[in-house]
């Protein structure tokens, strides 16, 4: 055994399992939570995507703001790799989390409006980011809005999972394992055990 | 058509249940292996190279049935194997999470892999602090079954001169990632030890088995079988003996005995047709577990044994003992920020550990007595964990996440539990599983000690991870819900006097000679080391036992 347990904590907090699975120590796949459902599944994406739970106009916001939390910029983002899909998906399966997502996007759309006359959606995207940055930067937080940052934390974090459990995410990080190894990987820096003159940031 | 008698019934096949069905068919003996669970098909039911974008969930399941997960290993990579038909219940006040895995080869199909030596250390530790009793066996009686166990399975370590963490017999270890020496670095400033892990995982080709191909899947199963599982390696064996009938989907439920006390064989209930069956031995390993093993037999009452078999010194299912696990510390170590991924995560992160340094010298010298060993691990995993904490969002978010890939550590505490007498097992009087067999019930709770070595862990994995240059981000709040560990020790402890140890020596049952536990059962308490490897080499060594009653004609074949 050992730890992965930051990741499983954190993976276990977004799934809001029992906060006693959060800490075994040894896994490095943060998946906890049962499924009985023993045919596997090979989600392939269709042409155009009928959301589960979403109505259309939700779905266009929900699509929205996965591609501003994760952009396509130098390397694919959430709209590449079909992050929207995932978080309808999820939520159609989540009855706990239904009600505060279908919230939380009219309290945006009433937010817009109340601030700039406009739904999310008629917004600029300088409008947009300028509505969202409070939400998402303690730095920036403003009073009165803690439900938004709650939606749109939820929202942040059914995108991430979203995106880096997918193979362009996995590419986005070139995780490891995408790969086997012949032998055990071996640190390439055995001259450096301190690691004090390691080569550049690559980014 | 005259009753079928094997010569022994064994009631389990993990570590255990395995070690003991293979040693004994091959040594010529007919064995019926009784087991709770399916057997698993690797081809079918593991599912480890399988990437989460290929799960209908990625990974995390049907939210829909999140409440009736047993948690973390309860997935979509290995869907139905963990129990949840069969209940056990708590005592008011004790909390206890126990996911089991009752497929053919139990929890050896998923284990952690991590194998240390129990030393002298642990077996004379009352000797050495005056609390509880010393085991009733020394390490150079049980070292050559560790040598003989570590020979069959392979396990990959290198050579660290600790007596109080004996070295083995081990294939080449596996190899230091970069956070590894970074931390080890840090450990020397602070002066404890960060080495090897004792990992029953293969460096090399080993026992008709590949070596490791680091896919860090480990968990949900091998397949390959480079790491040791009764179903890749022991039952294989077992089978081509063709001394062995292996019967799935029995529960069992109790020891059967004849008219003078002595075990005859164990009745169980068939889960496909519900119907009680028994079966007959002249001997009976049992092997389901700690607890498990408690409850089948406390659960055998009769005219001999009115509180349990072998039960005269009501002994049995108490001196609970568990692993104390928890998050010491967590942080990040900024030297990596921004380099290239690496494989961290290949060998499922059992690649390091800090064994027990504490009240070596001195069994006073700390403010609790024993000690507690701890595994580091981090890097780039499976998930990029900073995704969920980092603030923010949109491409210098996205940057960040890349960035902080490789940097995560973390240290996990492993402290053994004292006995005491409030932490044991009995049947619940009212509870009835859906076979209608009386339900385990835990009573547990941490004691005090243990508290101190979580509380002394955490200042010394933050101490560690600041001198290695590192940034402590926190602990976990608290030490994990008992069970978790799966290491729980202590319902069947061994030791000379009947009066007061429910099995000798051996792991044989004072009162009934026929009468074997081969798990966790046997062991005084849990020490800082894991479970897997101590019942394979003391399960070995009850069976070598039992071979020679066999051979002396104390119990005729069958």
């Amino acid at each position: 055994m050992a730890a992965q347990d930051l990741q499983r904590r954190e993976m276990l907090r977004i799934m809001a399992t029992a906060a006693a699975a959060s800490k075994f120590p040894g896994f490095a796949k943060w998946a906890f939570i049962c499924a009985h459902d023993a045919s596997p599944v090979e989600r392939v994406r269709p042409e155009s995507y009928q959301p589960l739970f979403f109505s259309p106009s939700e779905y266009a916001m929900v699509e929205r703001l996965t591609e501003l939390i994760i952009p396509s910029d130098t390397t694919p983002g959430a709209k590449e790799a079909g992050v929207a899909e995932f978080v309808d998906f999820m939520v159609a399966h989540d009855t706990e989390q239904q009600y505060p997502m279908r919230l939380g996007i009219s309290w945006l759309n009433a937010h817009c409006e109340r601030l700039l006359g406009k739904t999310f959606m008629a917004l600029s995207e300088a409008q947009q980011l300028s509505v969202l940055q409070p939400l998402a930067y303690k730095s920036k937080y403003r009073e009165g809005e803690e439900d938004g940052r709650k939606f749109f934390s939820a929202t942040k974090e059914l995108t991430v999972v979203g995106f880096y459990t997918t193979e362009i995410g996995y590419k986005e990080i070139d995780n490891p394992a995408l790969k086997f190894y012949a032998k055990s990987p071996a640190c390439p820096h055995t001259n450096d055990p301190e690691h004090k003159h390691l080569p550049p940031p690559k980014w | 058509m005259p009753k079928q008698i094997y010569d022994v019934i064994v009631i389990g096949s993990g570590a255990g249940g395995g070690m003991a069905i293979k040693t004994l068919c091959e040594a010529g003996l007919k064995v019926c292996c009784i087991n709770a669970g399916r057997r698993l098909d690797p081809a079918k039911d593991f599912r480890n190279h399988r990437k989460p974008w290929q799960m209908k969930f990625r990974g995390f399941g049907d939210p829909a049935k999140r409440s009736e997960s047993v948690g973390y290993m309860d997935s979509e990579w290995v869907p139905g194997v963990w129990e949840h038909e069969i209940r056990y219940t708590t005592a008011p006040g004790t909390e206890w999470t126990w996911p089991r895995c009752w497929a053919v080869g139990g929890k050896t199909n998923f284990w952690g892999r991590s194998s240390a030596r129990f030393g002298d250390i642990d077996f004379r530790a009352a000797s050495l602090d005056g609390y509880d009793v010393d085991w009733p066996l020394t390490y150079s009686e049980i070292a050559p079954y560790y040598s003989r166990v570590e020979r069959m399975i392979g396990v990959s370590s290198s050579v660290q001169n600790r007596p109080s963490n004996p070295d083995g017999e081990y294939l080449p270890p596996f190899s230091f990632r970069c956070l590894d020496h970074i931390l080890q670095k840090g450990a020397e400033k602070i002066g404890v030890p960060y080495l090897h892990d004792r990992i029953a995982q293969l460096t090399v080709d080993h026992a008709g088995h590949p070596a490791c191909h680091y896919c860090g899947a480990c968990t949900t199963g091998c397949d390959t079988g480079s790491f040791f599982s009764t179903p890749w390696r022991f039952l294989p064996l077992a089978e081509g003996t063709k001394n062995l009938e292996l019967r799935t989907d029995a529960l069992a439920k109790n020891i059967l005995v004849d008219e003078n006390g002595i075990a005859n064989g164990v009745a169980y209930l068939d889960r496909k047709t519900k119907q009680e069956v028994e079966v007959y031995g002249r001997a009976v390993i049992v092997a389901a577990t700690n607890v498990e093993t408690a409850r089948i037999w406390l659960n055998s009452k009769s005219r001999h044994w009115p509180a349990g078999i072998a039960n005269s010194s009501g002994q049995l299912g108490r001196n609970l003992c568990d692993h104390l696990y928890g998050e010491s510390a967590y942080g990040y170590l900024p030297q990596l920020l921004g380099q290239p991924s690496f494989p961290d995560s290949v060998g499922d992160n059992t690649i390091v550990w800090m064994p027990r340094w504490q009240n070596l010298k001195d069994p006073h010298e700390e403010k609790f007595i024993r000690g507690y060993s701890v595994y580091p691990g981090g890097g780039c995993g499976e998930y990029p964990w900073y995704a969920t904490r980092a603030e923010g969002f949109g491409s210098s978010y996205k940057r960040e996440v890349k960035r902080r890939y490789p940097t995560p550590v973390s240290f996990t505490i492993q402290a053994p539990t004292l006995r005491m007498d409030s932490n044991f097992v009995d049947i619940d009087p009212e509870v009835k599983d859906a076979y209608g067999i009386p339900c385990a019930r835990i009573h547990f709770q941490w004691d005090e000690n243990a508290l101190k070595m979580w509380e002394h862990s955490k200042q010394v994995c933050a101490d560690l991870l600041r001198a290695a240059g590192g940034e402590v981000e926190g602990s976990g709040d608290s030490p994990n819900v008992p069970g978790w560990s799966l290491h729980d020790t202590g319902t069947c402890r061994m030791g000379h006097d009947p009066k007061k140890f429910v099995t000798n020596a051996f792991g044989q049952a004072h009162e009934v000679p026929n009468l074997y536990a081969c798990d966790a059962s046997v062991f005084l308490n849990c020490t800082d080391k894991t479970t897997t490897i101590s019942i394979m080499a003391f399960t070995l060594r009850s069976c070598e036992h039992l071979l020679e009653k066999f051979r002396r004609g104390d119990l005729k074949r069958a």
